[in-house]
């Protein structure tokens, strides 16, 4: 396993999330991130924490194929990111969840259907698509709001909805950017304990966030980025 | 999915999107629909026009005098073989006394003309009718062509000038009609586009959101594409709706007046072929502007 941002191996296997030398400049000098490298396997949670500005929310979007970086390379189960045209990187996309900060709700469609989006995308028949949605919404306590919109939800709960749609989908890799953000004390909690359970079924799982009491908690994996390079990448023991 | 269920989540979508920004969607419907009403006022005022033109060409004909002193038998065995020459739509036959008669009855005939004659100068003659692909200078001259030397035939005649004449009309008619209808057409789709492109630019969230959790070009372009056809859809059928109100009280207000700008030709509104076209001109409309419209904006990208 890499530490420090060390070179994982490459052609290894097991990793799920692989980067290479990762580096994203925006503006010609101007490192968003820089010569990042790490591995992500199976099951396994990452936290990364840091600074505001400090490139969490860069990473993420490299990692989700939002934006290509500058230098290096990203594999993303098992497929390289660079070499993937627009189908291939949207089929990539339906492997994946994620959970953004700002929780890119669809405002005008209701709770049901912002989960339901994930899986119409995917091709989900209506029968299966209603009952994995409601099974879902269950999961992160909002099937009594499935007919409301969004923008009548609470804070806490547009969150929760946010991660019942990126989860919806049984996806091999989780991005979440601050998922606990607006939740209180007890939702957070729940909130964790349900993305570990995710983790336990296999999935990678990687929370950007800045509440290290939620990595003392949780982590059993710390990355510290600073000013765009990884500075840290400590695994910690079970919780 | 099934392809139904695919369709379904599609107009679901289009629909979806009409109904989540009705202004816009209402703006762009009526964009089409007055772009059509232009388009189709136009339309409408060829096809009539045509109709004039059509009966102008009817005029368009080959007079064969026929040779003094052939029986009427023999007159009629000449009918009959006129009526099969290519390019010839009908024959009559003008004896000398009705030619006589038409002679009398002509702005030109005077009876005092003819008083000094014993017998009529005027010969028999066909009035051959072009078929309407004829009526130019080219099919003129073939059937002249062919008439000659047919024995019995004394000598053929035509309006020279008034052919070319006619020629010259329905070549610039059409010619106006393709550039007005190229210019018009051109217009119409780049303000479709910008109209439509207005209402996608206000769901760009959405659309942002649909390709972030994995939706391809297809599931993404779909309902926008289905929502422009709709809406041009609705667009021609406004307008048709439109030119027919338009047209009833043109005719109530103008009455005969119409039949006189038109050469007393019966005014006619589109047929069913011609209403299935503007409606289709509008769905085509609105699908090529939402295409045109998510280029711009480069909506299918990953």
């Amino acid at each position: 396993m890499a530490r420090w941002g060390a070179d994982p191996a490459p052609g290894g296997s097991g990793g799920l999330v692989r980067l290479y030398h990762v580096s994203k400049a925006y503006l010609a000098g101007s490192w968003a991130l820089r010569d990042v490298s790490l591995e992500l396997e199976k099951g396994e949670i990452a936290f990364v924490t840091g600074p505001s500005g400090a490139g969490k929310s860069t990473l993420m979007r490299l990692m989700f194929a939002a934006e290509r970086p500058s230098e290096g390379q990203i594999l993303l189960l098992g497929r390289n990111l660079g070499r993937l045209g627009p189908v291939g990187i949207a089929q990539l996309r339906r492997r994946i969840g994620v959970v953004f900060q700002d929780f890119k709700l669809l405002h005008r469609r209701t709770v049901e259907d912002n989960v339901g989006v994930t899986l119409d995308v995917m091709g989900v028949p209506g029968p299966e698509r209603k009952a994995r949605v409601f099974a879902m919404l269950k999961r992160v306590g909002l099937q009594h709001r499935r007919h409301q919109h969004p923008l009548s939800l609470s804070g806490g709960e547009q969150q929760r909805l946010a991660l019942a749609r990126a989860l919806v989908n049984d996806p091999e890799v989780l991005l979440a950017d601050e998922p606990t953000g607006n939740l209180d004390p007890e939702l957070t909690l729940e909130i964790m304990d349900l993305i570990a359970s995710v983790a336990a079924r296999g999935t990678a799982v990687f929370v950007a966030t800045h509440d290290h009491a939620l990595v003392d908690r949780y982590g059993k994996r710390r990355l510290r980025l600073e000013a765009g390079r990884l500075v840290e990448d400590v695994r910690l023991g079970r919780p | 999915m099934s392809a139904r269920a695919r369709v379904r989540l599609s107009l679901v979508g289009a629909l979806r999107g009409v109904a989540a920004s009705p202004v816009t969607s209402a703006v762009a419907t009526a964009t089409i629909a007055l772009c059509l009403l232009l388009a189709g006022a136009f339309a409408l005022l060829l096809t009539n026009m045509e109709q004039v033109l059509t009966r102008f060409g009817e005029q368009v004909h080959v007079s064969a005098y026929l040779d003094d002193g052939l029986a009427q038998v023999e007159q009629e065995q000449l009918l009959a073989r006129v009526r099969g020459a290519a390019g010839v739509e009908s024959v009559t036959l003008v004896s000398k006394e009705a030619a006589l008669e038409r002679f009398r009855a002509s702005p030109f005939g005077r009876a005092s003309l003819l008083d000094g004659l014993d017998d009529n100068p005027l010969p028999a003659s066909l009035e051959i009718v072009l078929v309407p692909e004829a009526r130019n200078r080219g099919g003129v001259e073939a059937l002249v062509a062919s008439l000659g030397g047919v024995p019995g035939i004394g000598e053929l005649g035509y309006g020279h000038e008034w052919v070319e004449g006619y020629a010259r009309a329905v070549g610039a008619v059409r010619g106006l009609a393709l550039a007005i209808g190229a210019v018009l057409a051109l217009a119409t789709l780049l303000i479709v586009a910008n109209t439509i492109r207005l209402s996608i630019y206000a769901r760009r969230d959405e659309i942002e959101i649909l390709r972030l959790v994995g939706a391809g070009r297809v599931f993404v372009a779909t309902p926008f594409l289905l929502e422009g056809l709709l809406e041009g859809a609705l667009g021609g059928g406004l307008a048709l709706g439109t030119l027919a109100l338009g047209f009833r009280a043109a005719r109530a207000v103008l009455g005969g007046g119409l039949e006189l700008l038109l050469g007393y030709a019966e005014p006619a509104f589109f047929g069913l072929g011609g209403a299935l076209a503007l409606l289709g001109a509008g769905a085509a409309l609105g699908l090529v502007g939402s295409a045109a419209a998510m280029t711009m904006l480069r909506v299918a990208r990953p």
